[in-house]
């Protein structure tokens, strides 16, 4: 785990932070942060650590929401977790441990996004232990190890590459990376265009008190 | 398109019909927004349903489906009627006003209401925020050509932008998104059965031309074929091909032959209509050959035991080469890891094919290279880049490609341009017409203000000096392009298709003149059905009350060596029996023919089954909740029985309670049942379902013989 925060960018500067601002005045629901998500993790049949939502489907106002995992500030899975899988990192990047991870499912009921995730596939239907987005940072244990992929998928974040979702986005609707830039990129948006905070879920997820 | 998708990004307003960028172009849609966000532009989309990119733009405008000509023309006479014209652009650089003045006198906006369904002060309103929003781009794709009319709705597209004065400027343009990443360049390599690669047709001249290139004797050329009238006629289109099959040899337009054998290269039957007559030619035809890297619908339709080969194609990441775009860029593709198993490069197994034929040799004569597999790609993108004279795609050599992809980092990405290094002022991806390899490349087609060596050109003067009624085709005084020596219009430059030296344009290029001439935009294109285009009601008409005024054309004798119907089938009581427009297109997880998608897990897992879109109000109507399975029957009747497909009711209020939506990539089920048995070991696809295809109506474009599938009906039932 040192080894991959080591390499993380943002994680050198006064204030690391890594976000996601979800611009819902861009996303299109062409899908290709939940496929590009699916094959960069290879993430099993059933789980979605990304998915897009589309409200209002056919009348005025129809619109699209990505949601991943949004990394929230004092996160409230976290601090539901009975057994401290959940923890946030120096960078702001929530992980699980799937090791400890008993299934409990209370991070589920904590998170307002939804994001948590559990295979369904065993017998009587019983829930597996708990999966969500990485933000493409792997896990906590050996950084590019096997057992890493195995259990979290890639970890782009070590290599120094933002999140596979972002990085494809073809609006740019879905946009990651360290607070300060992120932000930036939200109000250069807002400011041009003049309309639509669209930052959708920020208050929830950042601005917590 | 004459312009580009980047060029999009300069608009001040944009007009979306029969296109669905969020779903068929995602990609593209960065653009749009672009134009949305920072130039304020209203984005209209046009559409008969509430579309993704409808949620997406300023405004949806809801109109009958194959209603397009009347829209366009209610806008253009808005336009007139209030002096919004460009005067000058119509006065010096178009041909045919008048003609198309007299046709106007039939879109009084009370008709074009009716007709379209849209009410006439949005066509008022959708008319002034266009002219206010200049220069704006209209944009368009199949729901504007799969018509019996498609030719006539493009090209009112085009009148549209002409009479704004839209060409020939950035941000302007007439903008059709093709299909697939590559379609712009197979068309332009003469993927067509009536024309040799760049639009020389199959005149005598044009195997002249190409014989020349390729350093092949005329005579033994012509000795291939059983006669010169045959090696000079249209062949059957894709549409079609299967008539060649089933109908008697006698029916047929050539020399009482049917045809024995069909080869697929990279296309799906599943994407074309008739699917039923597609299956019974598939059936009988002596010989199926399908190259894919994926068992495509083709390959499991027949009921058959022998008699069909597929060839592993490998896919694009396994080999190289260059592709054309929509924007005409020309860019080089490399391979990334070499192919997999068993399966070879296109281009080799083209090679082979030849060579085993026998007469791979012939065609060589004039490239000395080795043609081998490791320079096959570079050898034969030299051989077009010396023969594509006539739409100027010369520049594009493979050194040049390659060298843009070196220096991709110095291109600009709202003017394509790039600045430094030693790609400083090329466009990006060479677009045609890039008229020799220090050409910059012509990334808006039309524009006169800037000398040719820049990529300006006029209107191309492709059909001659002088109108039949004695007007003149060539450009007016004024466009006169910065650095030519001649004043005004001027003809194709003598030779400048033929002559594979690269003397005449070199010399023509000197002189400031491009070679294509500087002529006019043909408002009236006399020479072909409906020289201005004219509303022609869909064969399957909703709108019975209509076919009287607006009826389709009277049928064709021969049109690509098949009969096509247009009047004997346009029935008024078919929306009586059929009371269900039905619409198809693209849904944004698969693609074609859907082979390869279907065949990855990620991409199912989204979309895991077939399915129509229905209104709660015509849901209600049939019983049918959300998830049910209904059936689709459509006119088209074979033994006494409609043909029909089994889907699932995905209710939603993106149609109208009038309609149903059907996505078209679906194979691997035919009227109800798997073929799943049928697939080689192993190579069932994750997702398998019902054609859309197969309910699509009977119906073909008069000029191209397209189909029509934006203008049809059916009927539903519980299933």
């Amino acid at each position: 785990m040192a080894k991959a925060l080591a390499a993380t960018p943002g994680a050198q500067g006064k204030n690391p932070r890594m976000m996601f601002y979800v611009d819902v005045a861009r996303c299109i629901e062409c899908g290709g942060c939940e496929v590009g998500c699916k094959n960069e993790n290879e993430v099993p049949f059933g789980i979605q650590r990304i998915r897009v939502l589309t409200v209002n489907e056919g009348q005025t106002g129809e619109t699209n929401v990505p949601v991943p995992c949004m990394h929230c500030s004092n996160a409230p899975c976290v601090g539901v977790c009975p057994v401290d899988a959940l923890f946030t990192r120096a960078d702001g990047i929530v992980h699980v441990n799937k090791e400890t991870c008993i299934g409990c499912g209370y991070c589920l009921y904590a998170c307002p996004f939804g994001a948590p995730q559990f295979p369904t596939n065993a017998l009587f239907g019983s829930r597996g232990v708990m999966d969500k987005c990485t933000y493409c940072a792997g896990g906590p244990v050996e950084a590019f190890s096997a057992k890493e992929h195995t259990i979290y998928g890639s970890n782009r974040v070590a290599e120094g590459k933002l999140p596979m979702c972002a990085s494809i986005c073809a609006t740019k609707a879905l946009v990651a990376g360290d607070a300060e830039e992120v932000e930036k990129v939200m109000k250069q948006r807002v400011a041009a265009r003049g309309y639509g905070q669209s930052n959708w879920g920020w208050q929830t997820a950042y601005q917590r008190a | 398109m004459t312009n580009s998708m980047n060029d999009i990004r300069n608009a001040k307003s944009v007009l979306i019909v029969g296109e669905n960028v969020c779903t068929s172009h995602p990609i593209a849609m960065q653009h749009i927004l672009h134009a949305k966000e920072i130039n304020k532009a209203p984005v209209i989309v046009v559409d008969p349903r509430f579309s993704k990119t409808a949620a997406l733009g300023t405004q949806h405008v809801g109109l009958r489906q194959g209603t397009d000509v009347a829209f366009i023309y209610g806008l253009v006479n808005v336009i007139l009627e209030n002096g919004w014209e460009d005067k000058k652009m119509l006065a010096e650089r178009t041909y045919g006003i008048e003609a198309l003045q007299e046709e106007l006198k039939k879109y009084d906006l009370d008709t074009v209401q009716n007709v379209t369904g849209v009410p006439k002060e949005t066509i008022r309103q959708v008319a002034k925020t266009i002219a206010d929003g200049r220069p704006g781009t209209v944009i368009w794709a199949m729901g504007g050509t799969q018509h019996s009319h498609g030719t006539g709705v493009v090209r009112t597209f085009c009148i549209l932008q002409l009479v704004l004065g839209n060409m020939g400027r950035s941000g302007g343009g007439t903008n059709v998104f093709r299909g697939h990443d590559n379609v712009q360049g197979a068309t332009d390599l003469g993927l067509t059965s009536d024309s040799l690669p760049g639009y020389y047709g199959v005149a005598p001249t044009a195997f002249a031309h190409w014989a020349n290139v390729w350093g092949a004797d005329i005579e033994w050329l012509k000795g291939r074929y059983k006669s010169e009238a045959l090696m000079t006629k249209p062949g059957f289109t894709v549409a079609r091909w299967y008539e060649g099959v089933l109908m008697e040899a006698k029916d047929l337009d050539q020399e009482n032959t049917n045809l024995h054998a069909v080869v697929f290269w990279g296309h799906s039957t599943n994407s074309q209509s008739q699917m039923d007559r597609v299956k019974r030619a598939l059936d009988k035809v002596d010989l199926i050959v399908d190259i894919d890297p994926f068992v495509s619908n083709t390959a499991v339709l027949a009921d058959r035991k022998d008699g069909v080969y597929l060839l592993p194609a490998a896919t694009v990441y396994e080999q190289r080469g260059s592709v054309t775009n929509s924007n005409r860029d020309v860019q080089w593709r490399n391979q990334i890891v070499k192919p997999v198993w068993e399966s070879r490069i296109d281009l080799d197994i083209m090679m082979d094919l030849a060579n085993r034929l026998g007469f791979g040799k012939e065609f060589t004569k004039n490239n000395k290279k080795a043609w081998s597999k490791e320079t096959l790609n570079e050898d034969i993108a030299e051989e077009w880049s010396m023969g594509m004279r006539s739409i100027g795609m010369v520049g594009q050599t493979p050194a040049r490609m390659k060298r843009q992809q070196e220096y991709a980092h110095l291109f600009d990405v709202d003017t394509k341009k790039a600045k430094g290094g030693p790609v400083d002022g090329e466009s990006w991806g060479l677009p045609w017409p890039c008229w020799t390899d220090k050409h910059p490349g012509t990334p808006i087609l039309y524009r006169a203000d800037i000398p040719v060596a820049q990529g300006g050109m006029g209107f191309r003067a492709r059909w001659g000096k002088e109108a039949p009624d004695g007007k003149t085709l060539l450009a007016g005084d004024t466009v006169t392009l910065p650095g030519s020596k001649t004043k005004g219009g001027y003809d194709t430059v003598k030779d400048s298709a033929t002559d594979i030296t690269g003397k005449v344009f070199a010399e023509a290029l000197a002189q400031g003149l491009a070679p294509s001439g500087n002529g006019r935009a043909r408002l009236n294109a006399f020479g072909i059905p409906d020289p201005v285009p004219t509303h022609r009601e869909p064969i399957h008409s909703p709108r019975p009350d209509l076919i009287t005024k607006w009826p389709t054309y009277d049928d064709v004798k021969f049109q690509y060596r098949v009969p096509t119907l247009f009047k004997s089938l346009q029935k008024p009581d078919w929306a009586a029996k059929f009371p269900v427009i039905l619409n198809t297109g693209r849904q944004v997880e698969l693609e074609g023919g859907g082979a390869s998608e279907r065949a990855c897990s990620w991409l199912v897992e989204l979309q895991p089954e077939m399915y129509a879109e229905i209104h709660p109000e015509l849901a209600k109507k049939h019983s049918l909740k959300h998830g049910d399975w209904m059936w689709v029957e459509s006119p088209e009747d074979l033994d006494d029985r409609p043909s029909r497909v089994k889907v699932k009711a995905r209710v939603t209020l993106r149609v109208t309670p009038n309609m149903i939506y059907l996505p078209f990539h679906w194979g691997g089920s035919f009227e109800g049942k798997s073929l799943a048995s049928k697939y080689p070991d192993g190579t069932v696809p994750f997702g398998i379902g019902e054609s859309a295809n197969v309910v699509t109506n009977y119906g073909y474009d008069r000029v191209t013989q397209m189909q029509e599938t934006k203008g049809g009906l059916c009927r539903i039932v519980k299933a």
